[in-house]
C-alpha cells in the first residue's frame, strides 16, 4: 500500500509543478499589470494629455502592448541548443526544412499562449483596468493582422540569433541583449511617439517598432488610414528582409556545418 | 563564526578563480545585465521628459530609490543566487544529501557554493545610480549619512534574501517551488517606484507582508525629504533582521520534514 501511497503523492506533486509554473506567469503578468495602472495614473496626476494621448489612451496603450510583448520571443534558443548539441545534425537530415519546422512549433506554442494566458489578461485589464475597445471595426481587425504580422517579424528575428550560436558560443548574452533591445524599441514600455525626436528617428529605421508599436498604434487609433496600410507595408517588408538574410546566412552555416563533417 | 568566516572565504577565493578562468563570461554576462537594467533608467528618463515630478518625486528621487534597490538586490543576486536552485539542482537531482553529510551547516553550504557574477552589473549599475542621484537631490551628505545609507543597502539586500529563502523552503515538500518564489520575487517590482502611488492594501502587503517597501523605498525617504515616513524607515535593519529569523526558522522546519528524493 505505501508504494501506492508514494506514487500517488508524486503525481500530485508532478501535476502541480506544470500548473504552478503557469499560475506563476499568470499572476507575474497580472502584478505587472496592477503596477502599470498605478504608475501611469501617477504619471498622469498633473496633466491631462501627454504626447496627444490621454490617460485611458495610454492605459490601453501600455496594457495591451505589455500583453503583445510576451509574443516577442521565437525558437532561437531552441536552434540555438539544437546546434550546441549537435543535435542539429540529426535534424538536418530529416524530411523537412529545419527553419520552417521551428517556425510552426514557435507558432503552436504561441497559439495555445494566446488563448492560455493573453485571452484571460485582456478579459483582466478590460474589467479591471478599463482598457478600451478598438478605436473602431476596421482598426480592430488591422489590429489583428498586424499583431500577426509583428510576431512573424520577431519570430524570424529571433530564429537569426539562435543562428549566431554557429559562430559563438556564448548566445545567452546575445539573447539577453536582444531581449534589452527589443523590449524597448518595439514599444511594448512606452509608446514610440514619447521618444525624444532623434529616438523616434532611430527608431522608424529599425524593425523593432513594427513588432508592438505598430499593431497597438492601430488598435488605439494613434495610426489610422492610409497611416495604417503604410505602417503594414512596412511589417511585411521586414518579415521579407529579415527572412532573407536569415536564409542567406543559414545555407552560410550550412556549408560550415558540411566542413565540420568532413 | 570564525570558522565558518575562513571558509566561506575559502569558497569564494574558488569561485573568483573560475570567474577569472572563463573572463568572457563574465564580461558578456556583466553587459546584458547592466544593459537590461539601463533599459528600465532609460524608460524613466523618457517618461520624465514629458513631467516634472511623480507623484511629488523629482526624477532623480526615483533614480536614487532604483538605486537602492539595484545594490541591494545585487547583494542578494551575488551572494545568495544559490537559493533559487535549490528544487532544481539540490533537491530533484538528490544532491541536496551531499550538503547534509558535510560536518557544516547545509544553507551555508548551499550559499557558499555559489557567487554569482552576473550580479556585478547590478551593483556597478546600483552604485552609479546611487552616485549621480545623491549629486542632485537636495541633501546635505555627510559621513554618518553614508554610513547609514550603507547600513540600509545591506538591510535590503539582507530582505530580498530572506523572503527568497522563505520562499524556496517550500522545496522541501513540493521539490521545486521556482513557480512560488519567482512569483514572490516579481512583486519586487512594486517596489521600484514610491509606494504612495498605490492604494493602500497594496501599500500595506509591500510593509507588512511581504515587505519590499523596505528594499528601496522607505529607506529614500529618509534621504529625499520626504519625513512622513522616518520611523518605517529606521526600522529598516530590524525588518531585515526579523525576515531572516523568521525564514531561518521555517528553513529549520522544512529540512526536518525534508525525506531525500532517493527514500
Amino acid at each position: 500500500m505505501r508504494k501506492y501511497i508514494a506514487i500517488f503523492k508524486s503525481q500530485i506533486q508532478i501535476t502541480f509543478a506544470y500548473s504552478a509554473w503557469f499560475w506563476a506567469s499568470m499572476i507575474s503578468a497580472v502584478f505587472q499589470l496592477i503596477i502599470l495602472f498605478y504608475f501611469w495614473h501617477a504619471v498622469y496626476q498633473n496633466s491631462d494629455t501627454i504626447g496627444n494621448m490621454n490617460i485611458k489612451q495610454m492605459i490601453t496603450y501600455v496594457m495591451i502592448a505589455t500583453i503583445l510583448g510576451k509574443f516577442m520571443n521565437g525558437a532561437g534558443s531552441q536552434l540555438a541548443g539544437d546546434i550546441r548539441t549537435g543535435q542539429i545534425a540529426t535534424e538536418l537530415m530529416r524530411p523537412y526544412n529545419l527553419l520552417h519546422k521551428l517556425m510552426a512549433m514557435d507558432l503552436g506554442g504561441k497559439t495555445s499562449d494566446f488563448i492560455q494566458s493573453a485571452v484571460p489578461l485582456l478579459v483582466v485589464a478590460g474589467l479591471f483596468f478599463s482598457i478600451t475597445l478598438p478605436e473602431s471595426l476596421t482598426a480592430g481587425i488591422l489590429f489583428v493582422v498586424s499583431s500577426i504580422l509583428g510576431i512573424l517579424l520577431a519570430g524570424v528575428f529571433d530564429l537569426i540569433i539562435g543562428l549566431l550560436a554557429f559562430w559563438t558560443i556564448n548566445t545567452w548574452g546575445l539573447r539577453i541583449l536582444r531581449n534589452a533591445i527589443v523590449l524597448f524599441f518595439s514599444g511594448s514600455l512606452i509608446p514610440i511617439s514619447l521618444f525624444p525626436p532623434s529616438m523616434q528617428l532611430i527608431s522608424q529605421y529599425l524593425p523593432f517598432q513594427s513588432m508592438v508599436y505598430v499593431p497597438v498604434s492601430i488598435y488605439t487609433g494613434a495610426i489610422s488610414g492610409q497611416d495604417a496600410w503604410m505602417a503594414m507595408g512596412a511589417q511585411l517588408f521586414w518579415i521579407v528582409f529579415i527572412y532573407a538574410v536569415l536564409r542567406a546566412s543559414w545555407s552560410q552555416a550550412l556549408r560550415k556545418v558540411t566542413i565540420f563533417g568532413g | 563564526m570564525v570558522r565558518y568566516m575562513k571558509l566561506y572565504w575559502h569558497f569564494f577565493a574558488a569561485q573568483v578563480k573560475v570567474m577569472t578562468e572563463y573572463w568572457v563570461d563574465f564580461i558578456i554576462g556583466f553587459m546584458s545585465v547592466f544593459f537590461i537594467q539601463f533599459t528600465s533608467v532609460y524608460f524613466i528618463k523618457v517618461v520624465f521628459d514629458h513631467i516634472d515630478v511623480l507623484n511629488g518625486w523629482t526624477f532623480y528621487e526615483i533614480l536614487f530609490i532604483y538605486g537602492i534597490a539595484s545594490t541591494g538586490r545585487s547583494i542578494h543576486q551575488i551572494f545568495f543566487d544559490n537559493l533559487w536552485l535549490v528544487g532544481r539542482d539540490y533537491i530533484r537531482t538528490g544532491n541536496f544529501d551531499r550538503l547534509l553529510i558535510r560536518p557544516l551547516n547545509p544553507l551555508f553550504h548551499l550559499i557558499a557554493d555559489k557567487v554569482q557574477q552576473d550580479g556585478v552589473g547590478n551593483l556597478v549599475l546600483g552604485t552609479i545610480l546611487l552616485g549621480i542621484s545623491m549629486n542632485h537631490l537636495a541633501f546635505d551628505w555627510g559621513f554618518w549619512d553614508i554610513v547609514l545609507l550603507i547600513v540600509m543597502v545591506i538591510s535590503s539586500g539582507l530582505i530580498y534574501s530572506g523572503i527568497n529563502l522563505f520562499f524556496v523552503t517550500f522545496s522541501f515538500w513540493m521539490v521545486d517551488s521556482f513557480p512560488l518564489m519567482q512569483t514572490a520575487f516579481n512583486v519586487s517590482q512594486f517596489a521600484r517606484y514610491p509606494l504612495t502611488i498605490y492604494s493602500k492594501p497594496i501599500r500595506i502587503i509591500l510593509t507588512w507582508v511581504v515587505p519590499y517597501g523596505f528594499t528601496s523605498f522607505y529607506p529614500a525617504t529618509l534621504f529625499t525629504g520626504h519625513k512622513n515616513y522616518t520611523t518605517l524607515a529606521l526600522i529598516t535593519p530590524a525588518v531585515a533582521a526579523i525576515i531572516c529569523v523568521i525564514a531561518y526558522g521555517f528553513w529549520i522546519i522544512g529540512l526536518r520534514a525534508y525525506t531525500s528524493t532517493g527514500n
